[in-house]
């Protein structure tokens, strides 16, 4: 997973987006990043998520978390 | 007009039809209509035992179950030839088989479009294209339906290589529509609004109860039921279609009416 946030600043364009950063404080934060994480992490991580499932997660530990949490199950 | 006579208008004993995504959806509602008109079926499906299911749920017990990945675009000749040697000439083609995929661009790939495309499009132009030999067709006509959407008629954000094949399926619709009037075979799509298939469902969870309702609120008749799709299929594929050829039938709830 440690390359998950970096995957998302990708998405964003911002050169980094840190475990305490508030998703929702990124100007690109919208939702179609959104769709473009579910995307992304169904693709590269073959876990499904849905856009409520990370509209929760506040922050990029709060995704970190939810990933991780998705894929031990 | 009798009923004798509407029932002959829908009867299709004797016909031959190839439907492709034949396992779920619109694409099972399809192969479990026509059987009930009495329709030979070749279901093609990825999915074995999706296929099963839906012949299990048949009346006739006789209909060829093809397990075939639509991305091997080349070797759909050779499904076809099968087909046609198992069961007859074919009568027509529905084309259900698709992938719905969300992808905004920021995440869209070659390599995600090109796999919708193969699927969505290039695969029912195979099957459609060898509606051009005589060894393949019946001696009295057919009819070919692919399933479009109306994402194919306006746009919608994040789904740009998903209106990208269904549109290409208008084109293909119109041309072989002129191309094989001669031999009586016509070429139609059918453009659902959405409807409740397990493809649906997958695409669902992309959304919030908002977004949902909003979606909904878009259709006055409500999201469609895979029925509703395969009662317009068999219309065009009876002879009630039989004046219908190169058009798009947009069946929606009233989606595009706004």
């Amino acid at each position: 997973m440690e390359n998950l946030l970096a995957k998302v600043a990708e998405i964003l364009e911002v050169d980094e987006v840190k475990p305490e950063d508030v998703l929702d404080g990124f100007e690109e934060w919208d939702s179609l990043t959104v769709l473009s994480v579910i995307v992304m992490v169904d693709g590269d991580y073959r876990i499904n998520l849905s856009a409520a499932e990370i509209r929760d997660c506040r922050t990029g530990q709060g995704l970190l978390d939810l990933v991780a949490r998705k894929a031990t199950k | 007009m009798n009923n004798q006579t509407a029932a002959k208008l829908w009867n299709l004993s004797d016909r031959h039809f190839l439907v492709s995504g034949a396992s779920s959806g619109i694409g099972q509602a399809v192969a479990l209509l026509f059987d009930s008109l009495g329709a030979r079926l070749t279901l093609v499906d990825l999915n074995r035992a999706g296929l099963e299911e839906t012949a299990a749920r048949c009346v006739r017990n006789d209909h060829g179950l093809f397990e075939f990945d639509l991305r091997h675009v080349e070797e759909i000749e050779t499904l076809v030839k099968n087909a046609v040697a198992g069961a007859g000439p074919l009568s027509g083609f529905v084309h259900c088989a698709g992938i719905q995929a969300v992808m905004p661009a920021r995440v869209l790939t070659v390599a995600a479009w090109r796999e919708i495309f193969a699927v969505n499009t290039e695969s029912g132009l195979a099957v459609a294209k060898s509606f051009s030999s005589k060894r393949v067709r019946a001696d009295n006509g057919g009819s070919i339906v692919f399933i479009s959407s109306v994402m194919g008629l306006v746009g919608s954000p994040a789904a740009t290589a998903y209106s990208m094949s269904k549109s290409a399926l208008h084109g293909v619709a119109r041309s072989l529509a002129l191309e094989f009037a001669a031999s009586r075979i016509r070429v139609n799509c059918i453009a659902p609004g959405f409807v409740k298939t397990p493809m649906f469902e997958r695409g669902e969870r992309l959304w919030d109860d908002a977004q949902r309702a909003a979606v909904e609120a878009q259709h006055p008749l409500g999201f469609g039921s895979p029925d509703d799709i395969a009662n317009a299929a068999a219309f065009l594929c009876a002879d009630t279609g039989r004046w219908i050829t190169g058009t798009v039938m947009v069946v929606d709830g009233g989606y595009l009416a706004q």
